[in-house]
């Protein structure tokens, strides 16, 4: 089977970005770009579009005029179509659609106390709005044939992301945060699972049914069902019922999670901890997160982890599916046949979270932080690295708000040094950003004094803004890959036993993080 | 009325199974029936927004829902055919992909039938999954008489209240 599509339309979204870029390069849309105030995201734009205006160009050529043969060229280079229809849509979403509804958004004024906007509020960022456009396109519009091929690549994209996101962490980060989400996800998952399976067995659902919903409900979503399936033998019926409950649950999370987040004023480590542990599917966790703090990615650190924590639990509850279905089948007398252990422990482990390990391993030895980008931050006393009198005054007068001893210790040092003075005295005042208790500007000073005695390498700032195109590349490509359809499927019991455990997790889950979760990892 | 050839949609849900019933006793003795399941093309969406999993994983997913489907079509398709067998007709069955209306008026479309017989959407509250046949579609594209046969849980109680 040739899989190329004969079509212009890759041609003409490379020569769409090569205006695009001609465009903003020329200076041509700076009046626009001012006006949604996107001036900072210029040479981004420009940069961009020249690269991949090249690329579909050339693909679109070859697309037109090039030999096209059965085999692995035709099939890898089919795919590049859908990869650059996404990748325009989540341009078009991050350029001008996401400052256009924050433009608008603020036009209408804060709907809460504390400056809170519309699309704050909801999230209403490039990631939610992508991962929306991406529905709408699948649902109403339907994917073009000749994109159809490549819109997997979302896959690849978001999996690219979490192994870079493995270089933005440091060891004693990795450490705290894989304790707090082993401790946090063995608990919610294993309950979880079992909370189901014991609730099916109360309702007299089949086991396939019990089993197959638990994965879903308990681990990670889509993935978790997709996955444990065919190890308990679940009927299509079950399957579908699954994962339709399972989608509807995750995108209405998708949306609640960092309203309810704002409202309760959760700070990043808080609420990426609660997003990892409450949120059925991965991908939605990583959607929540970016929603919830779309201009940094302390949350999505935080989130990224209990998500990996989650995958690596996958096999582990697999099998334990596997051995309690053949035991309460044969149990009742039926005959299923037996799980080949070793196979489903290879088969389900995630081999990318190797390459997040192997990235963070990389960084961890300084090759892409050299110790020079940091020398003499924490001992320079120039004036410009010290706070200005403006800032200390706006510090002093939201000290009261702080309740905690440390932080409040922490700003008295600040206050009386001007700078931050250490790498924990550092750490406790972006938790007191983190935590979200003081205003806009007082946050703002914050930032200001972490910037000066903390600065990010030069490779490590471009890795930032890769991860932050391919989660838009990846999670926008998966947008298109959220059938309403496969939503229209959830009901019966299953969207009974499965609402009220993913309820119960996410109420549970949002107490144990607001009671026991510090701001500071 | 009898019909000497009838198509019949149905899928194993408790709609078809009183579609089938209709359909043995609407067909004339040593009559045709003509036997049409679709797979609805929800499926093509069934791997949702899964990203976590290896290719190894979604090959095995994607082998065991086509296995898994073929098994039940196959099942019902084997007690339809012993029923129509029972009763002396001529029975064969077609299985498609698709948006099941577009595929019941494309086959209806293929042969000369006297009546196509198809169950209706399940009453709110009962199992099974959601219907997915478009009677719009149907009344547009069919130019052959259309049978829908009640749900037997539509009536609820009162036909036995009339007894």
């Amino acid at each position: 089977m040739v899989y190329t599509r004969k079509s212009p339309a890759v041609l003409i979204i490379g020569l769409v970005l090569l205006a695009y870029w001609f465009a903003v390069n020329g200076g041509y849309l700076d009046e626009t770009l001012k006006y949604l105030n996107t001036t900072r995201a210029k040479p981004e734009m420009i940069q961009l579009s020249l690269i991949f205006g090249i690329v579909s160009v050339a693909a679109g050529l070859w697309y037109l005029f090039g030999p096209h043969e059965e085999g692995e060229l035709d099939y890898y280079a089919s795919t590049i179509a859908g990869g650059m229809f996404i990748l325009a849509l989540a341009m078009i979403v991050r350029w001008y659609l996401d400052p256009g509804v924050a433009k608008l958004s603020r036009e209408i004024g804060p709907v809460l106390p504390g400056k809170r906007f519309i699309h704050d509020m909801f999230g209403l960022n490039y990631i939610v709005l992508g991962i929306v456009a991406g529905m709408i396109i699948v649902n109403v519009l339907k994917i073009p044939d000749w994109a159809q091929n490549g819109v997997r690549l979302s896959r690849l994209g978001l999996k690219t992301g979490v192994i870079l996101l493995g270089t933005l962490y440091s060891l004693g980060e990795l450490v705290q945060l894989g304790k707090l989400s082993v401790v946090l996800i063995g608990f919610f998952v294993l309950g979880s699972v079992g909370l189901v399976l014991w609730i099916g067995a109360r309702r007299h659902i089949p086991n396939s049914m019990a089993g197959v919903l638990s994965a879903g409900i308990g681990v990670c979503g889509v993935s978790a069902a997709v996955a444990s399936a065919p190890v308990v033998q679940a009927k299509s019926e079950e399957i579908a019922y699954t994962i339709g409950t399972v989608l509807v649950f995750g995108v209405v999370c998708m949306f609640l999670f960092p309203v309810i987040g704002h409202l309760t004023g959760m700070g990043h480590v808080q609420f990426g901890a609660w997003a990892g542990t409450g949120i059925l599917n991965s991908a939605q966790v990583a959607g929540a997160a970016l929603a919830f703090q779309p201009d940094g990615i302390e949350t999505l650190k935080v989130a990224e982890i209990f998500n990996i924590t989650r995958v690596l639990f996958l096999p582990i509850i697999v099998l334990w599916l596997a051995v309690w279905y053949v035991r309460r089948e044969e149990s009742v007398g039926r005959t299923v046949q037996q799980v080949d252990t070793t196979r489903v422990i290879f088969e389900k482990f995630p081999l990318f979270v190797l390459g997040f390990i192997l990235m963070f391993a990389l960084s961890s030895t300084g090759i892409f932080a050299p110790a020079q980008h940091t020398s003499g931050r924490y001992f320079d006393n120039s004036k410009s690295k010290l706070l200005v009198e403006k800032d200390i005054n706006t510090l002093k007068a939201e000290s009261s708000k702080l309740k905690r001893d440390d932080q409040k210790q922490a700003l008295n040092r600040l206050l009386e040094s001007k700078k931050a003075m250490s790498i924990d005295h550092d750490t406790t005042l972006r938790g007191i950003v983190n935590s979200g208790v003081l205003s806009r500007d007082a946050n703002a000073v914050l930032t200001r004094a972490h910037n000066a005695a903390y600065q990010t390498s030069k490779k490590i700032a471009a890795f930032r803004d890769w991860l932050t195109w391919l989660f838009a590349f990846g999670l926008t490509g998966l947008g298109m890959q959220i059938t309403m359809a496969a939503m229209r499927q959830a009901g019966g019991q299953p969207l009974v036993i499965g609402g009220a455990v993913g309820t119960v997790k996410a109420v549970f889950s949002l107490i144990v993080v607001l009671m026991f979760v510090r701001e500071t990892i | 009325m009898k019909a000497r050839t009838i198509l019949l949609a149905s899928h194993g849900t408790a709609g078809a199974k009183a579609a089938e019933t209709a359909a043995f006793g609407l067909c004339e003795p040593g009559g045709r029936i003509r036997h049409l399941v679709v797979v609805p093309d929800f499926w093509k969406g069934m791997l949702g927004d899964d990203w976590l999993n290896n290719a190894a994983v979604h090959v095995r997913f994607g082998r065991y829902v086509e296995g898994q489907l073929e098994r039940e079509i196959v099942a019902h398709a084997e007690t339809v055919a012993a029923e129509a067998k029972r009763r002396g007709f001529d029975y064969d069955c077609e299985v498609r992909l698709g948006k099941p209306a577009e595929c019941l008026v494309a086959v209806a479309g293929k042969e000369a039938f006297d009546l196509v017989v198809v169950g209706s959407p399940r009453p709110k509250g009962a199992p099974g999954l959601r219907s997915r046949m478009d009677p719009e579609t149907l009344a547009k594209g069919l130019t052959v008489p259309l049978l829908t046969v009640p749900h037997p849980g539509r009536d609820g109680g009162r036909r036995k209240d009339k007894e």
